[in-house]
């Protein structure tokens, strides 16, 4: 389990600091929600090791992750849009998530699997600019899937999308936390994601996580 | 800053290097101030003469230069033409074509040979005395160089208005004096001081057009002076404080100029919606874009001209020729080779940096050379050689090669610390949080993004250190010459048909250099990922 408790971080100038307790689940999906500037994403930085809390403990099955720099936790990124290196192609996008000193045709071979888990089969060579924007977050999760880290921290991924392509990725995110039993963290402010893939429901309210 | 890839090395190699810089140049300065303490007996330099001089050519210089530069983006930004990118092409060379070219070229169109001279004799029956020669003749090459490139810096400042400030301007019906008025001068007016603070750096420091075409101690800058006086004077006193006075002049604008808006580097195309003029200042577009293209283009087709019709044949059959070329690929490609790895160690190690403090000491070495100037640098090698009992000949091409990078470092530093610094703004927290090795960072996210801009930056400290008199002419000998020296030599022995051959072909190498490495590493760098 994710548990973070009384995690203590205040901007430059912010009077009350953020006090963020949560409890994430394996292979659930978490939503957090908010109005505009109440700390979602601020959240998330700390959850990634971004930023550092100034009190609080934030463990995985019990293991302290706030030791960790953000390179070194168990943690995979998306977010809302720049999640790719146009210049790079889907597969050396996706390359980028195998652990270091992968062999080359072994690394080849993990790419390919992963690109045709997320329904990018056939992709590998087309550049990152010329996809689509539901085609870059296929891609950015089929790095997470090279990754394997088990925490995935989801900054508004679907709010570039259009409304099919929107339904069917929201859908691929939440079959692949089931079946690789990640600890997914969504931060969106859009109902409809939330009721359609989370299965618990926070809403930050004057800089404290409120169970819905 | 945990958003930033940790990068400690990236900072080490980069501080260390700032370091080694700071203690070269600390030689240099000791040498200098050695010179000036140990020295004894007077010297007949009226530095107060030359100061007045050279502030006053610079300062007309960046005026004019500001101005014919605000009018030629202002054209080029309005009109839309086949072969615009060409005419844009050619202003924005206008900053590595060497000064001994153009000063070439103006004598051979104003001087009393020149075209306009012998049409005049042969249409009206009247010579005219010269304006190539003297203050005219140096503000004249001066801003023709400075001019352009002002006017393609300025043209990327005009070019980057947003398109919904021109939509709103547009739907106001605003007269092409309003347009300039609220939406060009407020985009052109915070680049005018950082630009203005260059040229007139550049002005200050030029070497090889106040010699060629200054006509006498009259018209003697503080860094023709240092040259006269090591060179043919043997007044190594006075040279030290001139130099001195250099120093000092140069370190002040530098420190008022850094508290402008810098200069962006970045020469995008416009895509900027139509919004034509009226038909009069249309046609006063079109003036001001043809005089300016004819004010820089003809003296260099004049150059061309002139050196592949008389002495071509004859300077190609000299052996001193072909070693004097090899002599000037060889240190050109040295220095370029040089400043890359020097200012891909600066910026990424600045890019790298946690601290603002960090950031701002890495960025100083690139105003090294702004404050020691070709000359002076040369003066303080030249002194350091002889302290150390180094022979001149040894030293010559070392001191040579590091003089030319630290020439082209500030522009180096300006083309890749920008791409630099965008790519961890927007892709730091990503390469973070994805444990990228440095090693991968460099090879697939920053080299194929970097590509273009390393052709350039290659490019240009190519084509400085293959235009550079200011250098060479303390430490050339017969045996080590480069193609500006040799044609420098040429000229001062009256071999007028060999010097017009040599600065055709110099100015032929800039431009396909100029042209072509930009291309070629960025294919290269394409290639690379393949």
């Amino acid at each position: 389990m994710l548990r973070a408790d009384d995690l203590v971080f205040a901007h430059p100038g912010q009077e009350e600091p953020y006090h963020f307790s949560l409890e994430a689940q394996p292979g659930e999906v978490t939503a957090i929600s908010g109005a505009s500037g109440s700390g979602k994403s601020t959240l998330l930085d700390l959850l990634a090791g971004f930023i550092a809390p100034v009190s609080g403990m934030l463990t995985l099955d019990g293991e302290d992750l706030l030791s960790l720099p953000p390179e070194a936790r168990p943690v995979s990124l998306l977010l809302q849009a720049d999640n790719l290196f146009e210049h790079l192609s889907a597969e050396e996008n996706a390359a980028l998530g195998l652990p270091r000193g992968t062999p080359k045709p072994t690394g080849q071979q993990l790419v390919a699997q992963a690109l045709a888990e997320v329904g990018l089969a056939g992709f590998d060579t087309k550049q990152a600019a010329n996809l689509s924007g539901g085609q870059k977050q296929r891609v950015a999760l089929a790095r997470t899937l090279l990754r394997d880290r088990p925490v995935l921290l989801l900054d508004e991924p679907f709010s570039a999308l259009d409304d099919e392509t929107r339904r069917t990725t929201r859908e691929l995110v939440g079959a692949l936390t089931r079946r690789h039993n990640w600890h997914t963290v969504l931060v969106s402010h859009h109902a409809d994601d939330i009721a359609a893939l989370a299965s618990a429901h926070y809403r930050i309210v004057a800089g404290r996580l409120e169970r819905v | 800053m945990l958003t930033l890839p940790h990068r400690p090395m990236r900072v080490a190699a980069a501080t260390a290097l700032t370091l080694i810089i700071a203690v070269l140049i600390a030689a240099v300065l000791w040498a200098i101030l050695n010179a000036a303490t140990d020295a004894s007996g007077g010297s007949r330099v009226d530095i107060a003469h030359l100061l007045r001089m050279t502030a006053l050519q610079a300062g007309l210089t960046m005026v004019l230069s500001l101005l014919v530069g605000t009018a030629l983006a202002w054209a080029l930004n309005r009109l839309r033409f086949a072969g615009r990118d060409l005419v844009v092409g050619l202003f924005a060379a206008a900053i590595v074509t060497p000064g001994m070219v153009v000063a070439f070229g103006l004598l051979s169109i104003w001087g009393r040979n020149g075209w306009i001279n012998q049409a005049s004799e042969v249409l009206f029956g009247i010579g005219f005395e010269s304006p190539a020669y003297g203050l005219s003749g140096i503000l004249l090459a001066h801003v023709i160089l400075d001019g352009a490139f002002a006017g393609r810096i300025l043209l990327a400042r005009l070019d980057a208005i947003p398109q919904s400030r021109l939509k709103m301007g547009q739907s106001l019906g605003l007269s092409a004096w309003q347009r300039f008025a609220l939406i060009d001068w407020p985009a052109l007016r915070g680049s005018l001081p950082g630009l203005g603070a260059i040229i007139f750096l550049l002005a200050f420091t030029s070497f090889p057009i106040v010699l060629l075409l200054g006509g006498g101690p009259a018209n003697q800058t503080l860094e023709v002076a240092i040259y006269t006086a090591v060179r043919l004077d043997f007044d190594l006193v006075g040279a030290v404080r001139l130099a001195l006075t250099q120093i000092g002049v140069c370190s002040l604008v530098i420190l008022l100029a850094s508290a402008f808006t810098p200069v962006p580097s970045a020469l995008s195309r416009s895509t900027q919606p139509r919004w034509r003029d009226s038909a009069p200042v249309r046609v006063l577009q079109w003036a001001v874009l043809v005089l300016g293209a004819i004010g820089f283009a003809l003296p260099l087709l004049s150059v061309l001209y002139d050196g592949l019709t008389s002495g071509l044949l004859r300077v190609l059959g000299q052996a001193g020729f072909w070693r004097a070329t090899g002599t000037s690929i060889i240190i050109g490609a040295s220095s370029a080779l040089l400043t890359l790895a020097l200012a891909l160690m600066l910026a990424l190690g600045r890019s790298a940096a946690y601290r603002q403090g960090a950031r701002v000491m890495l960025g100083i070495p690139a105003f090294a050379y702004l404050a020691v100037p070709a000359v002076v640098l040369s003066l303080g090698f030249f002194l350091l050689v002889r302290t150390t009992g180094v022979p001149v000949g040894t030293a010559a091409p070392v001191v040579v090669v590091i003089a030319n990078s630290l020439l082209s470092l500030p522009f180096a530093i300006a083309t890749l610390g920008p791409p630099l610094d965008a790519i961890i703004r927007t892709r730091g927290k990503l390469i973070r949080s994805l444990g990228l090795s440095g090693w991968t960072q460099f090879i697939s996210i920053e080299y194929p993004l970097l590509g273009r801009d390393i052709g350039l930056m290659l490019a240009l400290a190519f084509c400085f250190s293959l235009g550079d008199l200011g250098v060479i002419a303390l430490f050339g000998t017969q045996d080590f010459q480069t193609l500006p020296l040799m044609m420098y030599r040429a000229l001062g022995s009256y071999k007028s048909n060999d010097a017009a051959a040599i600065a055709a072909l110099l100015l032929i190498f800039t431009i396909v250099a100029f042209v072509g490495l930009p291309r070629l590493i960025e294919r290269i760098s394409h290639a690379s990922r393949r």
